[in-house]
């Protein structure tokens, strides 16, 4: 088995390989390139999901170290069981994104640049499966750096757009910040153990090990868009081609959930003050995420601060099961853990499913704001189904898969509880109130995004006269749909049959019952009901006939919410009336304005920017320009040197 | 799945479709007496039900598949929700039916789509309605979550029907601290089932109306799928509070005389919470919108209150 799972790790990197390559030898736009480049990303996918699955299931480790680069440094690629979760992510959405890609890339602007956006899709998918493979930090980092650079060129596909520069800009600074602090954890890493290996023989729990994990930590909640460094996310997802926001939300947020995984598991022995940081850093990203999310109108904008919200809920977990297994109870740690990695899988396969159907309504009705779209459930009926299906697995109801996750956390808050300490359970009812709210708002949020984008009248011409997409754009989605439903109903299986005997509630056998009800619901109306129909204009309180300006708007739908919250928010509310007579009794006119203070651009991106201007204006002084003061510099700077070394030996 | 689940699933779903009318007319009755009318018949949702259903559907033009599903997601969602809820006769929990998170998730489900399909028809009413209402929701979910978890840690599992068994022949629950939880589980019953303070189910002026808005579309069997799962839902939170606070008449075995002292003696009890749920309803006023989380706040302290307390008990 260990011999066809490497053929087949070889034959996926290498089809990837070949899909980079080939449309780059193509100097003209061609079709067929690309369509062979797509069906090398597919099968890559495929491959590599392939060699995944059986690894997962049986728990294998496959270890192989086909070159040894340097002395010392090796290339060694490991798969075992979580690594093989992650590989499965990367090739069940690549797949599904190869099949989409296949008529979205011809919807995508300038022509000439289509080539490269496959290739660089083909590189983007090559570069995360091998840091999920990496077995050295030095691999690690290389394709870390490689997975950050594709992801940084598809992202300034359109880069003369408007806010497009800029949102590339600033998702390049970030994911360089990310780097770095991830290049010092692996150094201060190296220093303890001696060895470019990613993981230790033995975990390690020394203070130097801490400062290591506490780098690690920051570039992986950098990547992962964890608040307070998520601003890069809502801003380089709208930027980018529709296909790859699916991948950079399904795939690429995850490979840093790996990282920390694999960090909390292996590399470090971590206690509870440690955990209970993670939590925390991931329940304010979850309610501070959906909060953002729901003052969107852009529909990719909206998914995006969705992101950050899910991997807020995806790293409580890991917070939690590291405070469990501080707190010596390795049976909810497994399951806290289990429901953090379960909903990594979970929210790759239907973010990735609600971002294509997004960029389907988008191409089909060249608006991302909601408020322009409207009426399309009757335009575009199988898009609509298939977001709509997203939107129930995100929204965490029974039986998709969203809701399996969440209740596995739920549950390991409930069972923990009953049995640690009052002031852990002060940490533990804060979190779960926040992970609640959060799940509440998600699905009001989705009622809104769904309801004002694809029910009720068109709200604009644009939306009037959008069709259909084609059949892959269906297939696409489709097959991740297809995905949510099954390992919701089939969730207790799974467990089962990975070996984890967990307190679920069987849900093949609730989804039969609610599919058997549903159906006796049906029949017992066709029975006794009156089966008489009519078609009537909605009810306008005598209006003739209404029309989309009197709907109720985004605006509308989430005012109470930004009312309700409206410390979070900020929100600033000014109504200013005129009065047709001195003694202010009748009205002329109203304004009414509500503005939202961006809290983390105002209050923590610009002051440091702010900072690092005065410090470069400061720098600047020196830089004069003439030769001469350089020499000086120069001079200057080795007399320092010599000195202090001199003082130093 | 066993026979004496079935039978369990038999008798819950058959019992509360019969009697869940009844509570609903029982709070209008108690209201009309508390405003010196007669009021209608104690059968007058039976008839309201049985005349919609002979009547014809009216669907907007703009109307989709989302108006036309909701109906019937709604009362199954809430049919399934019953299997989760002790009411009479409690067998061994399986396949993890009676648990209180997914209960939750399965109304929770129907108020997704009953929210959709406010929005499907295009009119304003329904869109208010629909974002009013996920909007209480999403602020009462912390509240509910942290019951159901103060309920958990109270009785040492989260799942009702092995709640329900533990503690099943006593007059009044094992710790003392569940009548704290019985609070919050109160005031729970009366936002899900829109209730004054919170709604007013009696009004369909734009101001006040929050569930009401959003069924405004529907007509004929439809209406009476939603009015139906409506009370439902009712009966089944009136179960939980009944079975918290006075687990006293479940039955653990099956027998024919058991389970008819259990139905007799669930409708004195559930006949009492309707009666001052309704006596509630005449008394006090409707809250602004706002002033709501409010509310919610009280019942959230509730059972935090409930989880220390436990600590020392």
């Amino acid at each position: 088995m260990i011999r066809v799972t490497l053929y087949l790790l070889v034959a996926g990197f290498f089809a990837l390989f070949l899909g980079t390559i080939l449309p780059l030898l193509v100097r003209r736009e061609a079709k067929p390139i690309r369509t062979v480049s797509l069906i090398a990303t597919a099968l890559g996918s495929a491959f590599l999901a392939g060699a995944a699955l059986p690894v997962l299931l049986h728990a294998t480790t496959i270890s192989a170290t086909p070159w040894h680069l340097l002395p010392g440094v090796d290339f060694t690629v490991v798969l075992d069981r979580l690594s093989a979760l992650f590989l499965l992510i990367l090739g069940v959405v690549g797949f599904a994104d190869a099949v989409y890609s296949f008529g979205y890339v011809e919807h995508c602007g300038h022509p000439m640049r289509r080539n490269l956006l496959v290739s660089q899709m083909n590189l983007f998918l090559l570069s995360m499966g091998m840091v999920i493979l990496a077995g050295t930090t030095v691999q690690f980092l290389f394709f870390w750096e490689m997975m950050a650079i594709a992801s940084l060129f598809l992202v300034l596909y359109d880069f003369e757009g408007e806010g497009i520069g800029r949102a590339g800009l600033f998702y390049a600074v970030m994911s360089q910040l990310s780097t770095v602090f991830l290049f010092i954890g692996f150094i201060l890493l190296y220093g303890e153990t001696g060895t470019f290996a990613l993981v230790p023989a033995s975990p390690l729990a020394s203070s130097e090990a801490l400062a290591a994990f506490f780098c690690l930590l920051l570039g992986f909640s950098v990547k992962a868009g964890i608040i307070p460094f998520h601003e890069w996310l809502p801003n380089a997802h709208p930027a980018s081609p529709s296909n790859i926001s699916a991948l950079m939300s399904g795939v690429m947020l995850k490979i840093p959930v790996y990282g920390l995984v694999r960090a909390v598991l292996e590399i470090f022995e971590l206690d509870f003050t440690m955990g209970a940081v993670i939590l925390l850093f991931g329940a304010t990203s979850a309610i501070l995420g959906i909060i953002c999310a729901y003052k969107e109108t852009d529909i990719k904008r909206l998914l995006a601060n969705h992101s950050i919200e899910n991997i807020g809920i995806i790293f409580s977990g890991i917070g939690l099961a590291v405070i469990f297994s501080d707190l010596g109870m390795p049976t909810l740690s497994t399951l806290s853990l289990l429901a953090a990695l379960f909903h990594s899988f979970n929210h790759a396969l239907f973010k990735s499913l609600l971002f294509m159907t997004a960029g389907s309504v988008v191409a089909a009705t060249h608006t991302r704001n909601i408020e322009e779209m409207g009426g399309l459930v009757h335009r575009m009926p199988f898009t609509a189904g298939l977001f709509c299906t997203g939107a129930i697995a995100i929204a965490a109801f029974p039986p998709l898969n969203g809701f399996v996750s969440e209740l596995m956390l739920f549950e390991s808050f409930f069972f923990g509880l009953q049995v640690v300490d009052p002031l852990t359970k002060v940490l533990l009812i804060f979190a779960l109130s926040l992970l609640s709210l959060t799940g509440a708002l998600t699905a009001a949020c989705f009622v809104k995004a769904f309801g004002v984008a694809f029910l009720a009248h068109p709200r604009s011409d644009r939306a009037e006269h959008a069709e259909e997409t084609c059949r892959s754009m269906l297939l696409g989605p489709g097959i991740l749909a297809g995905l949510c439903v099954a390992t919701g109903i089939g969730s207790f299986q799974i467990f089962s049959a990975l070996g984890y005997d967990l307190p679920l509630p069987d849900m093949l056998v609730i989804g039969t019952l609610i599919a058997a009800t549903l159906g006796a619901v049906f029949l017992a109306t066709t029975k006794i009901a009156s089966q008489e129909t009519r078609v009537a204009e909605t009810w306008g309180c005598g209006i003739l006939s209404q029309n989309s300006r009197m709907e109720y708007t985004e605006k509308g739908y989430s005012e109470p919410v930004i009312s309700i919250f409206s410390s979070v928010y900020r929100a600033d509310k000014t109504i200013d009336k005129t009065w047709l007579d001195p003694d202010q009794t009748i009205v002329a006119g109203v304004r009414a304005e509500m503005s939202l203070v961006k809290f983390f651009e105002e209050y923590l991106y610009l002051p440091v920017a702010r900072v690092g201007l005065a410090a470069s204006s400061l720098v600047r002084r020196f830089h004069a320009g003439t030769l001469d003061t350089y020499i000086l510099y120069t001079f200057v700077w080795i007399a320092i040197l010599v000195l202090g070394l001199g003082w130093f030996v | 799945m066993n026979s004496s689940f079935i039978a369990f699933a038999l008798l819950n779903i058959g019992f509360v479709l019969l009697v869940s009318p009844l509570f609903m007319s029982l709070i209008k009755k108690v209201k009309a007496w508390a405003q010196g009318r007669r009021g209608p018949s104690l059968f007058q949702t039976y008839y309201n039900i049985a005349k919609l259903l002979r009547k014809e559907t009216v669907y907007s033009p703009v109307s989709s598949w989302v108006m036309r599903v909701t109906p019937y997601v709604c009362l199954s969602m809430t049919v399934v929700a019953a299997l989760f809820v002790p009411i009479l006769y409690v067998p061994e929990p399986v396949a993890g039916f009676g648990n209180v998170i997914l209960f939750l998730y399965l109304l929770g489900l129907a108020r997704f789509f009953m929210a959709l399909s406010g929005l499907d028809a295009g009119s304003t009413f329904g869109g208010m309605s629909s974002s009013r209402d996920m909007s209480l929701a999403a602020v009462i979910e912390p509240t509910s979550i942290v019951v159901m978890a103060a309920l958990a840690v109270v009785a040492g599992s989260l799942n009702f029907l092995e709640i329900a068994r533990d503690t099943a022949g006593r007059l009044f629950p094992a710790s003392a601290t569940m009548f704290l939880i019985g609070v919050s589980l109160f005031i729970i019953l009366i936002v899900e089932t829109g209730r004054i303070p919170v709604d007013n189910p009696e009004t369909h002026l734009e101001l006040t109306m929050v569930h009401e808005g959003m069924v405004l579309e529907q007509s004929g069997r439809n209406l009476a799928m939603m009015e139906y799962a409506g009370a439902v839902k009712q009966t089944l939170f009136i179960a939980i509070l009944v079975s918290v606070l006075m687990p006293f008449g479940l039955v653990t075995e099956l027998s024919v005389t058991g389970v008819l002292f259990a139905m007799a003696l669930f409708v004195v009890k559930g006949s009492v919470v309707s009666v001052i749920v309704g006596l509630l309803e005449s008394s006090i006023a409707k809250m602004r919108l706002f002033s709501l989380p409010n509310l919610f706040i009280i019942a959230y302290f509730f059972s935090v209150f409930t989880i220390f307390t436990e600590v020392f008990a």
